[in-house]
């Protein structure tokens, strides 16, 4: 990330004039620093941890390959109905004739087939499916073994093909419950969203926090608005930072996206990009909404060491709008207090996520939602911009709000 | 490059305290205007008010008669009481990076950048954070600062302050040739004595009013006489606290600096100070512009 010509900070300094320049200055500095590249570093091995770990756990590490010797031949339905115990537990099935029972027990030791159908009448395994160390899929043993078990009281019940056609390929009959269910994927992909949703938005505002405070205790701040108007400087500042976050938010979220195709997660499954692509959404408007409420916090200040008493009650709004969602995206039962709270725009970031993911809100209401959010960080804008340029140029003591609302 | 600075009845209250009251004062173009005051007199708070930085209650600032807007203030050049510079940002970016924020293009800025480190001999330090240098060096990077964009006025908030006497030459010299150069230049300072020797006009000001201004050869000319004498084996002047007219104004390696009233003869002053023992210095000085400072706050 260099200063030359051509790259996308030089250019955001040529199309948007002063708000570029100082833009392209934030964006340079930010991404120069080791924070940053140390913090995405982080974020992104706990991204992968969180979404390989529990594949790992589970045992299932996406489609594998099955071998299967048959032994005495497979009529057409039963080899049909195998392929579709394959589809259903995703291993792509392969089969292959063993002339003997005695050749297909050499190979299953030898790990050449990883399970045997002997006669269309019996499974054979070299160790049980689930014990440690057996190629074979527990969960297509056992599909094969009930539908082999089917065909075989098809033909004790001497149905003819057709009707055992028929019958194979029936179509479950639509299952509805009265109460919403637990979805634990798009739970967990919603909590992993929400974690970061959290921390990002906290390390975001609070590098709009420290810059300011820094430009106002060092003094710089002056020199600039000898030249720039504050709304020019704060915008500016506001925009660089904002398009590093949604840079960083973005490498992770493709991370993520890479990284779960890779191993095959359930967390991407569904709803998983649903939930991941609205939580990119609100991680804007978060950050739209709250970057402003911490440039004023920064105006106020007078000294560095002011930082943790500053970014304490700014942050309180979101550590309540998280804590109420992890809690609502565990117990999966979003009450009306949680609803209004998807509406405000301190905590719309986090609740309408969760009740995205819980299939809980209408297109219409998300939309109402995100519009207020924008209404509401306009009319923030505003009065931290009044705030800003009363307090950032004055020294001598911490800025009290009552002092800068009065006049 | 040429401009009139004016400021207009400046007026600016905070609460019960008056900072501006009524202020109006010019800056013409290619001079060196020293603005001087004691602490508090209102200094810091008229150089914001060019810049915009303090809201008036009253009175306005013109550049070559126009009022001052945004626009104007991107050809100004400003070096704050309060030294700005992003601590941990490297000089050579910094001042590429404010150079353009003044309308520079980035290879004006840099070009400049360079020619002034250069001039101001600190062109090694181009690629260090302004936190490692020396004192002395961030104020010639912060006087670059204000310097980079070739501005038609600078004003300058105590620019001397804490240099050494080479850099005071330095900095004095670059001041000198931008009023050459057709530059309005307004700086503060309590150095007198280096603002006698840089300005040719000042400025007093004292609870935010204007008491005294002229040039500094009109103001050393002007008042009462003042006469420097030496009395072989005598420090302590005795002789002068007596004279009717008289007075003391400073003393210092056996001479008596003294100021007479308009009715005092002189030839009354000499044969006193002879009486005391033999002369060995009798001349008339012009007035110091410290004693013009002193004079114009009491």
């Amino acid at each position: 990330m260099g200063s030359k010509q051509g790259s996308w900070p030089a250019n955001l300094e040529g199309s948007l004039g002063e708000v570029g320049m100082v833009a392209g200055r934030e964006i340079r500095e930010r991404v120069r620093g080791r924070i940053f590249r140390i913090g995405t570093l982080i974020m992104l091995i706990a991204v992968a941890a969180a979404i390989i770990i529990p594949t790992i756990h589970s045992g299932s590490s996406g489609p594998t390959a099955q071998t299967v010797g048959i032994v005495g031949g497979l009529s057409p339905e039963a080899e049909a109905l195998i392929d579709a115990a394959g589809a259903a537990n995703e291993d792509t099935v392969k089969l292959v004739d063993e002339p003997s029972l005695a050749a297909a027990k050499t190979d299953l030791r030898a790990g050449a087939v990883d399970l045997a159908i002997v006669d269309s009448t019996q499974i054979l395994l070299d160790r049980p499916a689930s014990s440690k160390g057996s190629d074979a899929d527990p969960g297509l043993v056992q599909s094969a073994a009930e539908y082999l078990g089917v065909v075989e009281a098809y033909h004790s019940a001497e149905l003819t093909p057709a009707q055992a056609s028929l019958i194979t390929n029936s179509k479950s009959v639509a299952v509805r419950t009265l109460q919403p269910g637990s979805n634990q994927t798009v739970k967990a992909t919603s909590i992993i969203g929400l974690v970061l949703l959290f921390f990002m938005l906290q390390q975001y505002n609070t590098w709009i926090l420290i810059g300011v405070m820094q430009e106002k205790s060092s003094r710089v701040v002056e020199v600039l608005l000898a030249t720039v108007r504050p709304i020019q400087l704060l915008g500016g500042k506001v925009l660089g930072i904002g398009l590093v976050a949604l840079g960083q938010a973005t490498i992770i979220v493709a991370f993520a996206l890479i990284v779960g195709a890779a191993v095959g997660s359930d967390l991407l499954k569904g709803t998983g990009p649903l939930v991941l692509a609205c939580e990119l959404l609100w991680l804007v408007l978060g950050y739209a909404f709250y970057c402003w409420v911490y440039a004023a916090g920064g105006s106020t200040a007078e000294r560095q060491d002011q930082v943790q008493t500053l970014a304490l009650p700014l942050s309180i709004p979101i550590l309540v709008g998280y804590v109420f969602s992890i809690t609502v995206a565990s117990s999966g039962r979003p009450d009306l207090l949680f609803k209004v709270f998807a509406y405000l725009p301190p905590t719309a970031p986090f609740c309408m996520t969760v009740l995205v993911g819980l299939h809980q809100v209408q297109w219409w209401e998300f939309t109402a939602s995100a519009l207020i959010s924008v209404a509401g960080t306009a009319g923030m804008a505003i009065f931290a911009a009044r705030i800003y340029r009363r307090a950032v140029l004055r020294t001598g003591g911490r800025v009290k709000l009552r002092e800068l609302v009065a006049r | 490059m040429s401009g009139v600075l004016e400021v207009v009845g400046l007026r600016r209250t905070y609460g019960t305290v008056t900072a501006l009251d009524d202020l109006s004062f010019e800056v013409p173009a290619g001079r060196v205007v020293g603005f001087l005051g004691p602490n508090g007199a209102g200094k810091t708070t008229t150089m914001r008010a060019i810049f915009g930085l303090t809201d008036l209650d009253a009175g306005e600032v013109r550049w070559n008669g126009a009022s001052v807007g945004q626009k104007e203030r991107r050809r100004f050049g400003y070096m704050p009481e309060e030294r700005g510079l992003y601590p941990g940002m490297l000089v050579g970016e910094q001042l590429e990076y404010l150079g353009r924020l003044h309308g520079l293009t980035a290879a004006d800025a840099k070009a400049a950048t360079n020619t002034w480190l250069e001039r101001l001999d600190i062109a090694d330090r181009r690629g260090s954070k302004v936190e490692t240098l020396s004192h002395g060096n961030q104020q010639r990077v912060q006087l670059t600062a204000a310097l980079v964009h070739q501005p038609e006025l600078l004003v300058l908030d105590e620019p001397l302050s804490g240099l050494d006497p080479t850099g005071i030459d330095a900095i004095g010299q670059v001041l000198v040739d931008q009023a050459a150069a057709g530059c309005c230049v307004l700086l503060s300072s309590h150095q007198l004595d280096q603002v006698e020797d840089l300005c040719e006009q000042v400025r007093i000001i004292d609870q935010g009013r204007m008491v005294v201004s002229g040039t500094v050869d009109e103001l050393e000319t002007s008042g009462a006489r003042r006469l420097v004498v030496r009395v072989e084996g005598d420090r302590a002047a005795d002789w002068a606290q007596q004279l009717p007219g008289v007075s003391v104004s400073e003393l210092s390696a056996g001479a008596v600096r003294l100021v007479l009233d308009s009715s005092v003869n002189s030839d009354d002053v000499l044969r006193a100070a002879m009486q005391a023992g033999r002369v060995t210095e009798f001349s008339f000085e012009r007035r110091r512009l410290s004693e013009v400072f002193r004079e114009a706050l009491t």
